[in-house]
Formats: C-alpha cells, sequence, structure tokens
C-alpha cells in the first residue's frame, strides 16, 4: 500500500511533465517494486481471493471445491464449538492485552530512570518477547504449570498443593494469558522511545509549580503518552486475536482439556485440516477479518476520546 | 494518469510474456511427463487397461509417506535402501512426520496437487481417501495378498475395491505390570474369566495400598477399549453399513467404570489424565512404575516395556466372558496404500509387494508395524523376534480360536471421532457433564461428522 502511495505522490509532484527520463524513472521504480508486487499477488492477495471464493464452497481438500452459497455463514451461527472459541478469544484478548500494556508501560517506567546497565535489563526484558510465539516456550509452559511442574514445585514449599494448571479446563486459559502477559517486551521498547519523546521541560515546570510525581505522572506523562498506548493497543489486540501457536502447543492441537483453550483460529484449524471442512474454515477465517476490522475500527473510532496528539 | 500508465504498461506486458513462456514450458513438461506413464494415468478411468510393466531400465521416483517415531523412520529407511539395491532403477524419497501432523500434511498435500506415490495409511482414514479418489484400487495391480487371512485383509476392502494392505496386526490389550501389582499386594487376575466388576475391585485396590501407585490409566479418549466393551455387549462402534452400531447405555456403562476408578483412586484425577494422554507410552503410568496397569496395542509392549526397565503381561480385556460373546480383535496397525494419479504405478506396486510380501523387508521391520500380516513372512522371521515380540506372537496365537471377527471398516469421517471422543471423555472426567449427556452429546456430534 505504502509504496502504492509513493508512486502516486510522485507522479502529483511531477504533474503532467512526460520526460523521457522520468518514463526511465517509473520504469526502474516498477522493477525494484517488482518482488514486493510478485509477494503481494502470490502470497497474500491471491490467497486471499481463494478463500473468499472457497468460504462459499464444500470443500474437504480431496476433491473438487462444489459452490453452496452463504450455507457456511449461516452454519456458524448454531455452532456451539464455534461460539466457545469466540468466548474462549474474547476472554483471552481483552484479559491479556490491558495487563500486558500495563506490564509493560511499568516496566517501561522503570527502565526510563537511567539506570546502570540499562541496555542489559532492556534486552533481557525484551527476551521474552522474542521467545514467546516460539513452539519451544509453550513446551516449557506445559511443562512448568504442569502437575509435577516448577509452579508446583515452589508452592509446595509453603505447604500448598497445587494442581495441572494446563491441564485443568478452569486454569488453563488463565497460563495462556500469563504467557502472554509474559512477551511484553515489543510493547515495553515502543513506550520507552515514547517516554524519551517527552520534552524534559514539561517536568521542570510541574516541579517548579510543586507537582509531585505522582502528579506527574497523571497529568504529564500519560496524556502525553496516549498516541504510543493507543498504537501498542491495536497492535496488541489485532495480534492477541490471531493467537495460535501456544494454544496449540500447550494443548496438543486439541484446544482442551473439555475445549478451554480452543482459541479461534485453533477452531479454524480442526475444522480445515483434520475435520477437511476447508470451505468452513475459509468462511471463519473471513468473519475473523471482519471482527478484527470491526474492532480496530471502534478502537479509532473510541480514540477521538482519549487520546491526546500534542501537534 | 496517462503517464503512470504508459510507464507501466510495457513491462507489463513483458511480464505476461514471460509468465506465457513459462506456463507453456512446465505444459510441455507435464505432457512429457503424461506421455511416459500414458498407461497410468489411463488405469484411473478403465479397469480393464493393464498397468504399465515394470521397466528395469527407465528411472523411476517414488516419494513414500509415513508417521512414526525415530525408530521406525530408521527402519523404513533401511528397506528402502533394501528395495533400491535391488532395482537401482527406483529412487524412494522418504517422507516422515509424527502422528498428529501426518493427517494434516498429507491432506494438504493433496490438496496442492502433490499426493504422496506410496502412503502409510490407518482405518480410520482409508475411507475417506479411497471414496475420494485419491488412493487407487490395489487390486488391479500384480501385488501377492493370498498369504494375508481374509479377516485382516478385508477391513482395507471396500466399494468393490482393496484401498490399502495391512502391513501387520495388532490386538488392544491390557498390559499389567507384575512388579507394581506384588508391590501393592494384590494377585494378578486370571485374565480368561475376570468381569469388569473384578477389573474396578483390582484397580481401586491398587491405588488404595498406599504405595502411590495407580490401578489403571485411563484410556477413554481412545476408541478401541470402547469398542472391545460394545462388542461384548454384541453391538458395534460402526456398522458394517457405516453407521452407529450401539446403545448409548453401554457408553455410560463405560464412563460409569472410569469414573468410579477416578473417584476411588483406581486411575488419576482428571487433570492427571489429560497430561498422560499427551504424554505417549513412554510417559504413561506404566512406562514410569507409576501404575500396574493400561489399555495399549500389542505393538507397543517393547517400547514400554523398555521404558519401564521391568518385564510386563499381557491381559485380555475383562469381560470376555461374561457378556454374549467376546469382544477383542485383531486389528491391522497400518495399511499402504498407492496414489491413484502416481506416474510410477508399476514401481509403486512393485515397492508395496516387497514391503508386505518380502521377508527380507519383514527381517527389518520385525514387529514395529505389529506382526507381519503375510503369515509366511511372520514364520520366516520369528527367529529374530525381541522376547515382546514373541511375547505379543504367542498371545494373539492363543487369541485366534476366542476372537469372533474383525471390525467393519470405519464410515468416512471417522477420522474427527478421535477428536470427540477425548474431548467428550475429559467433559465426563472432569464432571462438566453426566455421562448421560456425554452419550448424547458423542452422537450427535458423531453423526453429523460420519453423515
Amino acid at each position: 500500500m505504502s509504496a502504492l502511495s509513493e508512486l502516486s505522490t510522485l507522479r502529483k509532484q511531477k504533474g503532467g511533465a512526460n520526460s523521457p527520463t522520468e518514463k526511465a524513472d517509473g520504469r526502474w521504480s516498477l522493477f525494484f517494486l517488482g518482488p514486493w508486487y510478485i509477494g503481494l499477488i502470490l502470497i497474500t492477495a491471491g490467497p486471499l481471493l481463494a478463500s473468499l471464493y472457497l468460504s462459499f464452497t464444500d470443500y474437504d481438500l480431496l476433491t473438487d471445491p462444489q459452490f453452496i452459497g452463504v450455507e457456511n455463514y449461516t452454519q456458524m451461527f448454531s455452532d456451539p464449538r464455534l461460539i466457545k472459541s469466540l468466548q474462549v478469544t474474547a476472554i483471552y484478548v481483552f484479559v491479556s492485552v490491558p495487563l500486558q500494556l500495563a506490564a509493560a508501560l511499568g516496566l517501561a517506567l522503570l527502565l526510563d530512570r537511567g539506570m546502570r546497565g540499562l541496555a542489559l535489563y532492556r534486552s533481557a526484558f525484551y527476551l521474552p518477547s522474542l521467545l514467546g510465539g516460539s513452539v519451544a516456550i509453550a513446551i516449557l509452559w506445559r511443562q512448568i504449570f504442569g502437575t509435577t511442574g516448577l509452579i508446583n514445585q515452589v508452592l509446595s514449599i509453603f505447604g500448598i498443593e497445587g494442581q495441572g494448571w494446563v491441564s485443568h479446563p478452569d486454569y488453563a486459559l488463565s497460563t495462556l494469558i500469563v504467557l502472554n502477559v509474559w512477551t511484553f517486551g515489543a510493547p515495553m521498547i515502543i513506550f520507552l522511545a515514547g517516554l524519551r519523546q517527552i520534552p524534559e521541560m514539561y517536568y521542570e515546570a510541574a516541579s517548579i509549580d510543586g507537582a509531585t510525581r505522582l502528579r506527574q505522572f497523571w497529568s504529564i506523562t500519560i496524556p502525553m503518552l496516549t498516541p504510543i498506548i493507543f498504537f501498542n493497543l491495536v497492535l496488541q489486540l489485532i495480534g492477541a486475536m490471531q493467537t495460535f501457536t501456544q494454544a496449540f502447543v500447550v494443548s496438543g492441537g486439541s484446544g482442551g482439556p473439555a475445549d478451554s483453550t480452543l482459541f479461534f483460529t485453533l477452531y479454524l484449524y480442526q475444522q480445515g485440516f483434520a475435520s477437511l471442512n476447508m470451505g468452513y474454515a475459509s468462511a471463519m477465517a473471513w468473519l475473523l477479518l471482519i471482527l478484527t476490522a470491526v474492532l480496530t475500527a471502534l478502537n479509532f473510532l473510541l480514540s477521538k476520546y482519549w487520546v491526546f496528539y500534542n501537534d | 494518469m496517462r503517464s503512470f500508465l504508459s510507464t507501466t504498461s510495457r513491462p507489463r506486458r513483458r511480464l505476461l510474456t514471460a509468465t506465457l513462456v513459462a506456463t507453456t514450458a512446465l505444459t510441455l513438461t507435464a505432457c512429457g511427463q503424461a506421455d511416459d506413464t500414458s498407461a497410468g494415468a489411463a488405469s484411473e478411468g478403465a479397469e480393464a487397461a493393464a498397468p504399465a510393466e515394470f521397466d528395469p531400465d527407465e528411472e523411476y521416483t517414488l516419494r513414500y509417506a509415513w508417521w512414526g517415531s525415530d525408530v521406525r523412520h530408521g527402519l523404513n529407511q533401511q528397506v528402502i535402501d533394501a528395495f533400491t539395491e535391488k532395482y537401482p532403477n527406483v529412487t524412494i524419497v522418504p517422507d516422515f512426520t509424527d502422528w498428529d501432523g501426518y493427517w494434516d500434511k498429507l491432506a494438504t498435500g493433496v490438496a496442492g496437487g502433490d499426493t504422496p506415490d506410496v502412503i502409510m495409511q490407518e482405518e480410520r482414514y482409508l475411507r475417506d481417501y479411497g471414496e475420494r479418489g485419491v488412493i487407487a484400487d490395489l487390486n488391479d495391480f500384480d501385488i501377492a495378498t493370498d498369504k494375508i487371512e481374509e479377516e485382516i485383509l478385508s477391513v482395507g476392502e471396500f466399494d468393490g475395491g482393496q484401498y490399502g494392505i495391512p502391513t501387520g496386526i495388532n490386538v488392544y490389550s491390557v498390559l499389567a505390570n507384575p512388579a507394581v501389582f506384588e508391590k501393592a499386594g494384590v494377585e494378578m487376575p486370571d485374565d480368561e474369566t475376570w468381569t469388569w466388576e473384578e477389573y474396578q475391585d483390582i484397580a481401586i485396590e491398587i491405588g488404595a495400598s498406599g504405595q502411590s501407585v495407580f490401578g489403571m490409566q485411563d484410556h477413554g479418549y481412545n476408541e478401541p477399549g470402547f469398542m472391545v466393551f460394545a462388542r461384548q455387549r454384541g453391538e458395534e462402534l460402526y456398522t458394517p453399513e457405516g453407521e452407529l452400531g450401539y446403545q448409548d447405555e453401554t457408553l455410560v456403562d463405560w464412563w460409569n467404570i472410569a469414573l468410579n476408578l477416578q473417584k476411588n483412586g483406581g486411575q488419576p484425577s482428571a487433570s492427571e489424565t489429560v497430561e498422560l494422554e499427551t504424554g505417549g507410552p513412554e510417559q504413561s503410568l506404566l512406562g514410569t512404575n507409576r501404575g500396574a496397569m493400561g489399555a495399549w496395542w500389542t505393538n507397543q509392549l517393547t517400547a514400554i516395556q523398555t521404558a519401564a526397565g521391568t518385564d510386563l503381561e499381557l491381559l485380555r480385556w475383562p469381560g470376555e466372558t461374561e457378556g454374549e460373546r467376546t469382544g477383542m480383535y485383531f486389528k491391522p496397525s497400518m495399511y499402504i496404500s498407492m496414489s491413484a494419479d502416481t506416474e510410477a504405478p508399476a514401481a509403486a506396486a512393485m515397492f508395496i509387494d516387497f514391503m508386505v510380501n518380502d521377508p527380507e523387508a519383514g527381517r527389518i521391520l520385525l514387529s514395529d508395524r505389529g506382526l507381519p500380516a503375510n503369515t509366511d513372512v511372520r514364520t520366516a522371521v520369528e527367529a529374530q523376534f525381541t522376547a515382546g515380540d514373541v511375547k505379543a506372537a504367542e498371545f494373539m496365537k492363543d487369541l485366534e480360536d476366542e476372537i469372533v471377527d474383525g471390525v467393519p471398516t470405519p464410515p468416512v469421517g471417522a477420522g474427527e471421532v478421535a477428536a470427540i471422543l477425548a474431548r467428550i471423555n475429559s467433559e465426563v472426567l472432569f464432571e462438566r457433564m453426566t455421562p448421560e449427556e456425554g452419550a448424547q452429546q458423542f452422537r450427535a456430534e458423531v453423526e453429523q461428522a460420519i453423515g
């Protein structure tokens, strides 16, 4: 998209002029954009359109798709597991994202105070973000929260008898929420950058006026940081809605125990590849896209009321 | 606008030309390949057309897909090497993964027009692929099956075709660790007469022995145990017509046994059970010496024995003499199938024949796929059997007169049923559903899956 808009601004700047050098420029720009276009068509646009078509078909992967109209979409309303998967995903998104952003902001504030060995801490706190989505960490998580895992061993020191956290339907989702909160590194780095942008003079002025630290935080830091908070919120919400790897690995692909970690994308995968209902799975993918778009649009609408742009 | 268009039009045209050239080239090569194996392509349409003869001077390439453990990957590679040594003009590309990923990968490959030439199959998926024309009717090819018992072979047969050839046979049985029985001070049962009542008492007694061991590991996440239970009552999970053939009451009774064990310490808590389910044989209660009994296939005996470091016994299921009839059955552990649109059907058929009928392949594979289905091969390789294999072979020999029949080939969609059962089983064990609700839910979901 950005490349396209750049092209059109280039065009505008040139007005109607049509000299040979400009033609050559255009050709070269296309040449360099070529790989990106090929990627867009083959990897993004093609499959996107194919899945839109497949969402109106009965397609079992093994034989050719049969067009069935909107049946896949109407079927979703009476699918209890789909509704369950929406609930699981909603709980996950609305609990883990605010917690994760709070953790990220808290740590960013601590690190922003310019302590010794800052770079080391910053890297250490960022590390989970690099690892969090990986299969290895999900397997580790399963061990840590298992019946004989690390968490229960620590608890037993205090005489508390824990249980299998990832294998109990009441707690399994919470362990995945904790895993997501733990990967606060990326928003933390962005918060850190945001904090550096706030001019020092505001704080100076405030302290001359006798404002306390806390007061400064609520009246300067937070308002100045709202665009960054908004940015992180949008990104993390979209990311959380697409969570797949952790749930897949921790539950062994089942979404269990008893569907307690049946994320929307995991159910989509089960429908498409295990139950061979690729048509239905494609329709589910489009539902997810629509839901994500609606949530993001809502976010932008609401941003008017709380995001402060200092310009 | 004009300038923008004019700068793009020419490269675009050029790109188009390039694409055209590339596609034409691809089409041409595709045609060339089709010419080489026209007989193979034709066999799909007309049964009368004889498949191409194996030509020792032609180069063939086959892709062979299977699931399994590292041990199996090694064994299969040895079989491939043995075959290609005999037929140097055949190249076989191995394509393997674990059980969980296998079916996802296979379905995706088929959808992408990239079906492996030789495919390891399982009964739950055989009809899915057979009825949809992905795998070939092997009767059209020169593969000997006369040394395989009819009731074993027949499970790979439907719609008048042989869509898979069983590689080996297995029995779902109760594995027991006599050492744990002794530690708990409980006597080993007489498996020829024990009832379901006695089985539950034994499991609970072991759990209550104070030795921190369990009597039994839950196995309700898997269909075979329930199949045995239902067959003892003269019912079947699936009828030969591909419908459900059991009473809900049977499934309710089945779950009540597990719940009784769970409540009284005969089997672990529901959440431990969930963990054990994902652990596999080596991490099972038997494999880690934390349990007296478990439900396993006979070809898993050696692996679990090795993990436990002690000798285990194979037992019949309880209730074999209690009900209307015996419920245990021989199950082909897996099948070998051939892609319906392989480019080298003659070579693929030779390779399948080699794996099923050649004692050389048998000597490598031994009991990895269950005891060899070909009885001649089984006799020929008996000398090489491990102690575990010998035990399994003797156990099966004893059962031969007791087993009434095989189970019918499961219907299309049966691959989903294991996941449905596992999910509802944990709902029941966590007591979020009563066994009655679970049975209802199971029937509703399975009927939709196999619809």
